[in-house]
């Protein structure tokens, strides 16, 4: 037994039959086809798959898909400006890309999505805000320290490069 | 700021460098495939879906150690949707040693795909292909299989007596014979010393936590051929050991790897699914999917060694090292795995480090035991074997009333001495490194505030070193290849057949070749990770891959280089030594200022079609050494046992930083991981009935954001090897290793508690403060 839901996802609506036991984070993956969302340990403790939804960061993993029905969602798919093909990249794409804040690129995704989430309510973090944001968000190769940087230095706030 | 990094090149080149100096190498340009990494359009191997494709799923055991006396699946084949189960009757009964080290003695092939014993708590007995993920769950529960428990054993030392049950059938559960090195007299040494110091030195089982949980996705063609996605640092063993298991020759394996989400060496092991995926996938004749869940990446995953040292030294009158014998005791859990391997590099490398080449008696051994796998992990044995002698250096300093600090500079291996793989090492990097750091921090100047103070919160610094070969010379003989094509208008295709699992490889790779070849990145596109097209290369470990894959991409690039010349030199008339190759073309002395495009140089003209040409490198060096010192800066507060590391400062010598930002990189991750290792990080085991206790991010505690100290990292590059690309060396593994004994020894001389056995939790603090 599917229900059908309806929403937004980067701007773009999207109607969808789902099992009433898919988590968003399964439902993004597989029927709407888009897999920057990643599934790092699917109980809510990596933050992999955080995506925003209604202005709020959340771990998609945590949320059932027939929970979002009227609901506007971001992926990292969506964090440039997705009305415009070929539109720049969100400033905390290039600044990650600038400081080296991508290793393995697994936990990217998440950290960018939890990063706009913070940088959208608060323009110029200090540092241990910028951390409080992605304490959520576990990343196992950079140690977490060129993320930060990624994070303050466009925001131009005291401590960024 | 929370970090920055100094990078300090003095003038050695050694010819190593053009005259004209760098461009390209030696440049932090951004990663070539981070586009896609921040765009959220990199591909990772669960990723991957097609027409028709089935989920697949292992059952696991319940018992750490129990024989299958029978199971029954027809249940779970009733169910609507379920296409395929099998279990140890229907896959092949070739033992295969699950990692992938070829022609190297110490593999052990003792694992089959599904076994009819089961060895540890979660080893796979049968597994599920079914339309959904859904089903699968209800599948395995329909499952019904038939224990017999047999008695376990998850203790080295018990596992060693004549009456523990037995694992494998082999002696005392031995994985192999020991490994020893015997140099001149120990006890003869003993007799010489003045003071004898003896510990007993124990490592816990710390977990990789790559954040890409381990994936595959197995698809055959009716001819026969297999081709896997899958999440792994060495494309060509998955090839070569699937080829081995399912009994087909190895071009009808295709391995593809595009991005991969992390390993830190233990994705060098095939883990179960990827055999079970490609047999699934066959029986049904349908693509199929596997992940594991975090749970399982924990349960069947591979966790570092816990090791037990014992170590004993003898010191002189002079302040020497007179003597060292050790013991080393690795657990490898229900299978080999690197065991044997790992073993024996700790033993190596507690062979030096410290002067001691005259007198020393070594002797290290794997055990079976029920636990979970043991395998490969970033700073393989190093880990383990530095933290113990790193530890006992530092007691040897205190109790002979000398600096810490000075007594390393004292004692410490340099230029000429003997290294863990019995070179003479090229270089004093860790008396340059163990300098430059204390210059840094002050620490003759720095205030001893702990012990005396009457706050509950103490501080204190400590100091740790380590050196570490790039490469895996001698254990194997090392070889990496690279193709280099020059298409129609200039631009290139570099084919590697090195892996890229997070750490930037394909961009080394990238800039080596554009340094070589005159050209900007953006002309270079990296094509890698896929066994139908690129050369042979054993996988991303071992700090291997700049030194030895590099190297190869080095000359690949030559090679191309010299093609073009010698077609310049037609062209321009001019004999091949007054040409030189900047930018893109390709000039002769005389006539600096006309010159030939390298483009028009290949891309035919006048009826002539395009040329193309290929540039090829084979690389087999022997080995280099990277060194590093770590100085850590902690706050201990007595009353809960917390320990808090305020700051560290880095110093590593590697040669050449072929791209800086990146070698930070590795190192200011290594520190997270190996501050986990010291305090926080350990995956535990059930000591009754071997169950894992904390399989999951919530309860197994890895460093977050907040918990992150300062680090200072700097880079040296005082001893550039002439066998490494530009003069560079390996940086992968060396960062994880000095960390845990500079905060062991930084939390003796903030409170004066001595901690021999990592990681240093609050319980085992207090329990020795106690005590003190």
């Amino acid at each position: 037994m599917k229900h059908m839901v309806s929403t937004i996802i980067n701007g773009e609506r999207r109607e969808l039959a789902i099992k009433p036991y898919r988590s968003l984070l399964d439902v993004l993956r597989n029927e709407a086809e888009l897999t920057g969302s990643k599934k790092g340990c699917d109980v809510g403790d990596c933050g992999a798959c955080t995506v925003i939804l209604d202005g709020k960061p959340i771990n998609s993993c945590l949320v059932l898909g027939v929970e979002v029905d009227g609901s506007e969602i971001t992926t990292i798919e969506g964090l440039a400006d997705h009305t415009a093909p070929g539109a720049p990249l969100h400033p905390l794409q290039e600044s990650i890309l600038q400081h080296g804040g991508a290793q393995c690129g697994f936990c990217t995704p998440g950290i960018l999505m939890a990063a706009k989430a913070l940088l959208d309510e608060t323009p110029r973090p200090t540092d241990e805000e910028a951390r409080f944001a992605i304490a959520g968000n576990l990343c196992r190769c950079t140690g977490y320290t060129k993320i930060v940087e990624s994070i303050l230095s466009i925001s131009g706030s005291e401590g960024a490069l | 700021m929370t970090t920055s990094i100094i990078l300090e090149t003095p003038s050695p080149t050694l010819g190593l460098i053009p005259e004209n100096g760098l461009s390209v190498v030696h440049t932090s340009p951004p990663r070539v495939d981070g586009l896609e990494k921040v765009t959220g359009s990199a591909l990772y191997a669960a990723d991957y879906s097609f027409p028709g494709m089935l989920y697949g799923k292992i059952l696991r055991s319940k018992h750490a150690h129990a024989r299958i006396v029978h199971i029954d699946k027809s249940k779970a084949l009733a169910l609507e949707g379920v296409k395929a189960v099998i279990t140890h009757a229907d896959a092949p009964k070739e033992l295969h040693a699950g990692s992938p080290a070829p022609r190297v003695g110490q593999m052990v092939a003792d694992q089959y795909v599904l076994a009819e014993k089961a060895r540890y708590f979660g080893d796979g007995i049968a597994a599920v292909a079914a339309v959904s993920e859904e089903i699968l769950e209800e599948a395995l529960h329909l499952i019904e299989v038939e224990y017999e428990p047999l008695p376990a054993v998850f203790d080295m030392v018990e596992a060693m007596k004549p009456d523990a049950p037995s694992i494998h059938g082999t002696e005392r559960n031995l994985v192999g014979p020991p490994f020893i090195i015997e140099r001149g007299d120990v006890e003869e040494g003993f007799a010489q010393a003045e003071t004898i110091f003896e510990g007993h030195y124990e490592t816990g089982r710390p977990v990789p936590c790559y954040m890409e949980p381990n994936a595959c996705v197995c698809r055959w063609d009716r001819g026969g051929k297999l081709t896997i996605w899958s999440s792994t640092q060495c494309a060509f063993m998955v090839r070569g050991i699937l080829s081995q298991v399912l009994g087909i020759p190895a071009h009808d394996v295709r391995v593809i790897v595009e991005h991969m989400g992390g390993g830190f060496g233990a994705k060098q092991d095939l883990y179960q699914h990827e055999f079970v995926c490609a047999i699934l996938a066959r029986e049904t004749r349908r693509p199929v999917k596997m992940e594991y869940s975090r749970k399982e990446s924990f349960l069947g995953g591979r966790s570092r060694h816990p090791i037990k040292i014992t170590l004993k030294q003898g010191l002189g009158k002079d302040g020497l090292l007179t003597a060292r014998e050790v013991r080393l005791v690795s657990n490898t859990g229900g299978y080999a795995s690197h065991g044997l391997g790992i073993t024996a590099v700790g033993c190596l490398d507690i062979a030096s480090l410290y002067r001691c080449e005259k007198n020393l008696k070594i002797e290290g051994i794997s055990v079976y035991t029920n636990n979970p796998i043991a395998g490969a992990y970033r700073g393989f044995g190093a880990v383990q074997a530095f933290f113990a002698l790193e530890t006992q250096i530092d007691e040897m300093a205190v109790a002979s009333g000398v600096d810490p600090l000075d007594f390393r500079l004292k004692n410490i291996v340099g230029d000429g001495d003997l290294s863990p793989s019995e070179h003479h090492i090229l270089g004093d990097g860790l008396a340059v490194c163990l300098r430059r750091g204390a210059e840094e921090m002050g620490w003759y100047e720095r205030k001893k505030m702990g012990r005396n103070n009457s706050s509950p919160l103490k501080r204190g610094w400590g100091v740790g070193t380590e050196m570490h070969s790039s490469g895996a010379y001698p254990d194997i003989e090392e070889q990496s290849n690279a193709i280099i094509r020059m298409n129609e208008d200039g631009t290139v295709n570099l084919i590697i057949g090195m892996a890229d699992l997070g750490t930037g490889t394909r961009t080394m790779a990238a800039q080596i070749a554009a340094e070589v070849l005159g050209i900007s990145l953006g002309e270079i596109r990296v094509i890698d990770g896929d066994t139908d097209v690129t050369p042979f290369d054993i996988g991303a470990y071992a700090s291997r891959t700049t030194y030895v894959g590099g190297g190869a991409v080095l000359k690949a690039a030559n090679h191309l280089k010299k093609q073009l010349l010698e077609l310049a030199s037609e062209r321009l008339e001019c004999p091949l030594e007054d040409l030189s190759l900047i930018e893109g073309r390709v000039f002769a002395k005389n006539a600096p200022n006309e010159g030939i495009a390298v483009r028009d140089l290949v891309s035919g003209e006048g009826g002539r079609p395009p040329r193309t040409l290929i540039g090829q490198g084979n690389n087999e060096p022997t080995v280099a050494y990277s060194f590093g010192a770590h100085f850590a800066e902690v706050e201990v507060d007595t009353e809960i046992g917390q320990i808090k590391v305020l700051q560290v400062i880095a110093v590593h010598e590697i040669g050449r930083a072929i791209n800086p930002v990146a070698v930070a990189g590795q190192i200011e991750g290594g520190i997270q991981q190996g501050i986990g290792h010291a305090l926080t990080e350990d995956f535990i085991i059930d000591k009754k009935t071997g169950r894992p206790l904390n399989p999951s991010f919530v309860d197994y505690k890895m460093p977050l954001a907040l918990d992150m100290p300062k680090i200072k990292t700097i880079i040296l590059e005082e001893f550039p090897d002439p066998s490494g690309p530009f003069g560079a060396k390996g940086i992968g593994e060396d960062p994880i290793i000095p960390i845990g004994p500079a905060i062991g020894n930084a939390v003796y001389e903030a409170t004066g508690v001595r901690m021999r056995e990592l990681p240093i939790t609050p319980e085992k603090f207090l329990k020795a403060f106690a005590e003190t």
